[in-house]
């Protein structure tokens, strides 16, 4: 490892770091703009100069472009370089405005801080400033390209890094031209972290612009809540309202980027229709109230009943400790034990997940690395969005990406697509003859072989042959990594929870045993599907218990009624899709927003308006008397899960570690059912916006969400006799459905494919295989 | 005409382009023939190190050590690109040549091409030569069905084909790795060196870039040997002749191949015929735009290399550009900025930005308006601009400022005291 000194101070770092990247772990920053960790260094802002005494050549040189070299010389201070540091500046101030002011980046600006690094500061250049016409880049961006300093980051970004093809450099000199290619909504679905990247005010977001400065937010680390991906995020929020969310950064998981998804998705925390206040049948009441009347309550129903009359249930969107305490409450009251996912095959196909595939669960990182990925029966973009820019770094890299998947699975780089219906494609892990045995080839004689497995399609058959096949093509050398997709940001956590009585929730319920259910932070009616089942189940109930931070259907209908919080108010832990402890931080108190126009609010009173709401959490350790610190709730929760024993050290804003791997459970291998004739297979996929829960209740996200439809293969739209735009209806085991047709031809022949999301909640995805018939529906009503 | 020895020129009518009929009639191929049969590739290239030969380009690189790095024995598809780009205002030599005597440069490429063992080659020529390039079009099809192209020339088992490729850039596409960007459908900033193109070029690949005149120099070389060619300059240590490109105040503004360190007064007075209208010569560009003045001091000096790095200057293209007695230099200064400004590519802030800087300092002092902090300022813009851009643009373009402020300083004064330019009417 080379030795250099910089500025006087010595330092040894790996080879292949640059004089940049050894000055920044001196703790010495030198000035830069197209420099970026993730995106590179280019060379071309020429701000980074150093003087570099030593070596054939001495002299000025850019500090991001020269590797360390045993015994090399720098300065960073000395005259020549300082003064042409300053000059840069400058050069770069020539034609930029005076916008501080009226400019959104103001205080995070990267511009102003290494403008006045550089030493840049009376304007002498007093000739003409280049001015542009701006584009309207749709609802999230905003455009202001006099301000640009030609850093090229956002091409960088959105062109190599996400793989965006309608946005990039136009024009030449000093008149280059950062835009799209005509005016439009910017299609990326990663186009939000242009706001991030950009280091002046040229590209903002729309959807916070003029609301508030960043040094008034309260910001904290937090991790997204919209998926199991878990990346790193920095919400901010002010007087009560949740206004903007940021990328944080986590090298293993999101790098330094999230998806427009999470970004502009948080618009749940403070919707109107947000229930806020306690309720007691028509009553509204104190939080404590209501928790009082639930504890007397349960201890009647249960004296009364039995341990079978209160059902507790808990998801995958409530946290960890969330769910730990429904289990605490449970032993506390002498109730069976909580459902912990009301999704049956999901819970089943997450604990897959937590117990037999943790020994080699592979992290974004990882995939970023890697020289073969097979990704089976997932679509990123839908399910996961961060993955998919995952694999386009490995194809960058010169690594293949080989997908398996019914859906017209889109990626932002280049991949082999199969598209295969589900059956077909469980039949193909099965064993899969000659094709099979071509991709367990593939597999083994690669140098970083990973499965890309999506729990929802794939199912527990489907995880069960992925684990044989990650251990076939596994070899003393190295393993095969399986990344599973689960759905939700704690799919993982739940499952490692669950304790093996939990049994199944509709099962509970339709034995009539039930009284009394509990729902916390959980909706089984949009969350699990039959939901026909559940309504019917409700009905026989005395008395249905809902606690939610979301405006639900369900939450109405509740009987008793507690407001809880969502993540940004709260402070907890997620287990993300490979078994890494996610730490989010509490960004602001719930409220209604103060911000009343121009100013804060003019009213006065004792408590602040729609401040009842407390964590879940909170709440249950209320409703059992045990408040008690997050860090001893942890130390009594590792000592049931030692598994979890990184949660003494885990911090907010950091990498967050794995949890201990376990030992792989015998297999149980379950029967696909059989294909009924004249059937087609049925699909259903979350909508890439409004399939996830949050993003319904997320009115920014509008303009990305599409009406619902059947997709078919053109050439099975033509054997059922329909054509593009004919309303069909589809019959299922879970009901009769009337929609559109769209033809579809980068999919599966042989099923029908529908997005689930708030216009289209009706099928849920990850209900199993399961079959369709399809006719025509005659004309619109 | 001129009386020195014509090598370049050899097959030159004015007003005519000459093909394959008159060219093998004039002795053309037999070079080729000779050297595909008896020489191997490593010899050829030690012989044009030999020769000493120097990059004809502008940069005046000596093409055996540029050779030299090249891996011709890798395995695998390795590119030989002619830079036909030209756009330097005031060179125009190229054309010339390619107007005149397509074939020479494709027996050129064709033997170089065996030098360095390159699979394929591109012509790279700008988009305002259509002429040239259809000219070269008709002699690769000719040359093509002579055998000189295509699979085993001439029974060597050396295989080469040979494209015309038009430039849809601008100026910076004569830059070589933008070039390359060029010619692979990208956007055409230049790209970082390290790596040079010899070991990542052209779709990743071993390439050698090279100007058209330094290559149709290869198929004399070949012929005459490295000393005939060394004998061919005045001066001791330049080598063969150079296509010179006059124009400017002269009486006559044509293009003339010369020995190589020819002194400035004889290419002035014997060739340009002398200043025009009985006017007295004050100042040239002595290698094309980007080459700082000679002043009526370095009229003895010989044009060559070393000869006008000694006098701070460069041979660059041979386009000899001179200015009479009542030009104003900061004019001339002004009007060249204006189009290196006008030409960069937009990658980097010393060239974007700067070149902006120093465009606007010249407006001022040109018009009157400038003060003594205008000049401060543009010396020290000279200063951080020279060495520090991405690529050779930006320092080019200090070439006439630097010219400038070295022998003109005064006449930048005289604007700033006078409040005008005191040449204008």
């Amino acid at each position: 490892m080379p030795t250099l000194t910089i500025d006087n101070q010595t330092i040894t770092i790996p080879e292949g770091k640059t004089i940049l990247e050894a000055a920044e772990a001196l703790g010495i920053m030198v000035p830069h703009f197209c420099y970026h960790k993730e995106l590179g260094a280019v060379g071309s802002c020429r701000m980074c100069a150093v003087t570099v005494h030593t070596g054939p050549m001495p002299g000025l040189k850019m500090a991001c472009l020269i590797a360390v070299e045993d015994g090399m010389v720098v300065t960073t201070g000395d005259e020549t370089s300082a003064t042409f540091r300053e000059r840069v500046g400058e050069w770069l101030m020539l034609n930029h405005p005076h916008d501080c002011p009226v400019c959104d980046e103001g205080g995070e600006c990267q511009l102003q801080e290494m403008t006045i690094s550089s030493g840049h500061g009376i304007r002498r250049y007093q000739g003409g400033k280049g001015t542009y016409t701006n584009q309207d880049l749709g609802p999230f961006i905003a455009q202001e390209m006099n301000r640009c300093i030609q850093c090229y980051r956002c091409a960088r970004t959105y062109k190599d890094y996400c793989g965006g093809r309608d946005f990039g450099v136009m024009g030449s000199r000093n008149r280059v031209f950062f835009g799209r290619f005509k005016e439009g909504m910017l299609e990326s679905d990663f186009s939000g972290n242009l706001v991030d990247l950009c280091p002046t005010g040229v590209f903002t977001d729309r959807t916070f612009r003029f609301k508030s400065r960043a040094w008034d937010l309260e910001q904290a680390d937090s991790v997204c809540p919209q998926c199991g991906v878990g990346c790193a995020t920095v919400p901010g929020g002010r007087l009560r309202e949740l206004q903007r969310v940021q990328s944080g950064d986590n090298l293993q998981v999101n790098a330094t980027f999230i998806c427009d998804r999470g970004r502009f998705g948080s618009g749940y925390a403070n919707h109107p229709e947000r229930p806020r206040q306690a309720r007691q049948g028509d009553q509204i009441v104190s939080v404590t109230a209501a928790l009082t009347t639930l504890a007397t309550e349960i201890r009647a129903a249960v004296k009364q009943h039995g341990p079978e009359a209160v059902l507790l249930v808990g998801s995958d969107r409530a946290s960890l400790e969330t769910n730990w305490l429904l289990q605490r409450t449970a032993k506390h009251f002498g109730c069976r034990v909580p459902v912990l996912n009301a999704h049956r095959r999901r819970h089943q196909t997450a604990q897959m997940a937590a117990f037999d595939l943790s020994e080699r669960l592979a992290s974004l990182q990882d995939i970023r690395s890697s020289d073969l990925l097979l990704v089976c029966g997932v679509d990123p973009l839908a399910e996961a969005p961060l993955l998919a820019l995952a694999l386009r770094q490995a194809v960058r890299k010169g690594g293949r990406v080989v997908v398996y998947d019914p859906r017209p699975v889109e990626l932002p780089c280049d991949a082999d697509r199969v598209a295969i219906t589900p059956l077909a494609l469980q039949e193909l892990l099965a064993d899969g003859g000659v094709e099979g045995r071509h991709l367990r080839d593939l597999l083994g004689q690669a140098k970083n072989p990973i499965i890309v497995a999506g729990a929802d399609l794939l199912g527990l058959a489907g995880l069960q042959k992925i684990q044989k096949w990650a251990e076939k093509t596994s070899n003393a050398e190295r393993p095969c990594l399986v990344y599973p997709v689960l759905a939700g940001a704690n799919s993982f956590g739940t499952a490692l929870l669950s304790l093996p009585e939990q049994d199944d929730l509709l099962t509970r319920l339709e034995s009539g045993k039930v009284k009394m259910l509990v729902c916390v932070d959980a909706d089984p009616l949009l969350e699990a599907p039959e939901g026909e089942r559940f309504s019917a189940a409700l009905t026989h109930l005395e008395q249905l218990v809902v606690f939610d931070y979301l405006p639900t259907s369900l939450s109405q209908h509740a009987n008793l009624f507690i407001p809880s919080c969502p993540p940004v108010e709260d402070s907890g832990t997620f287990i993300n899709n490979e078994g890494r402890l996610r730490r989010f931080q509490r960004v602001l108190k719930p409220g209604l927003s103060l911000a009343t126009g121009d100013h804060p609010a003019r009213e006065f009173s004792l408590g602040t308006p729609g401040s009842d709401p407390q964590p879940a959490a909170l709440s249950l350790q209320r409703l059992i008397g045990l408040e008690q610190p997050l860090a001893e709730l942890h130390r009594q929760l590792v000592q049931e899960q030692p598994r979890l024993a990184a949660l003494a050290k885990l911090k907010a804003g950091e990498a967050g570690s794995r949890v201990a791997p376990a030992v792989a459970r015998p297999q149980q291998i379950d029967r696909l059912p059989e294909q009924p004739a004249q059937t087609l297979e049925l699909v259903v996929s979350p909508a890439r916006y409004g399939g996830d829960l949050f993003s319904r209740y997320a009115p920014k996200l509008e303009p990305r969400k599409r009406p619902p439809c059947f997709y078919l293969h053109p050439d099975e739209l033509q054997a059922q006799g329909l054509k593009d735009g004919d309303n069909a209806i589809v019959e299922t085991d879970f009901g009769s459905i009337k929609l559109p047709v769209r033809s579809q031809p980068d999919m599966a022949g042989g099923c029908v494919l529908v997005e689930n999301s708030e216009v289209f909640p009706h099928l849920i995805p990850g209900a199993g295989l399961s079959y369709c018939v399809i006719s025509p529906g005659g004309a619109n009503e | 005409m001129s009386q020195t020895t014509q090598v370049l020129f050899k097959n030159r009518i004015p007003g005519k382009t000459v093909f394959l009929k008159e060219f093998s009639a004039n002795g053309g191929y037999q070079g080729l023939k000779a050297a595909i049969q008896t020489m191997t590739p490593l010899e050829i290239r030690e012989l044009v190190k030999a020769a000493a030969l120097r990059g004809r380009g502008g940069a005046g690189f000596p093409t055996g050590v540029k050779w030299g790095f090249f891996p011709a024995d890798k395995p695998g598809i390795k590119y030989l690109v002619c830079n036909c780009d030209e756009m330097e205002p005031g060179t125009y030599k190229d054309g010339v040549l390619l107007q005149a005597d397509p074939h020479q440069l494709i027996e050129g490429m064709i033997l170089s091409a065996f030098a360095l063992q390159t699979q394929v080659g591109y012509i790279f020529i700008r988009y305002a030569y259509e002429k040239q390039a259809e000219n070269l079009r008709r002699a690769i099809a000719e040359a093509t069905q002579a055998g000189y192209l295509g699979k085993n020339i001439l029974g060597s088992g050396f295989d080469f084909e040979l494209h015309v490729h038009g430039s849809a850039g601008r100026y910076i596409l004569g830059e070589e790795t933008a070039l390359l960007n060029g010619l692979e459908g990208i956007r055409p900033n230049p790209r970082l060196k390290p790596p040079f193109p010899a070991v990542r070029g052209l779709f990743g690949q071993p390439t050698t870039v090279n100007n058209v005149e330094t290559i149709a120099n290869i198929p004399h070389i070949v012929t005459g040997g490295a000393e005939w060619f060394k004998d061919l300059a005045l001066t001791p240590e330049g080598s063969g002749t150079k296509l010179f490109g006059l124009s400017g105040h002269l009486n006559r503004t044509e293009c003339f191949e010369l020995p190589v360190g020819i002194p400035l007064r004889e290419v002035v007075e014997t060739y340009g015929r002398g200043m025009w209208k009985n006017k007295q010569f004050k100042a040239c560009l002595p290698g094309g735009a980007s080459t700082p003045y000679l002043t009526r001091e370095h009229l003895d000096v010989p044009l060559d290399f070393t000869s006008l790095e000694k006098v701070g200057s460069r041979f660059g293209t041979a386009g000899v550009t001179a200015f009479d007695e009542d030009t104003c230099m900061v004019a001339v200064t002004l009007n060249l900025i204006r189009f290196f400004a006008r030409e960069s590519c937009g990658w980097c802030t010393p060239c974007r930005d700067g070149l902006t800087m120093v465009r606007w300092l010249l407006e001022m002092l040109e018009s009157g308006k400038g003060t003594p902090e205008h000049l401060e300022l543009l010396k020290g813009q000279l200063k951080n601009i020279s060495g520090t851009s991405f690529c050779a643009l930006a320092e080019g373009a200090m070439g006439p400022v630097a010219g400038l402020l070295t022998h003109f300083e005064q006449e930048i004064v005289d604007h700033i005291e006078g409040g005008r330019c005191p040449f204008s009417k």
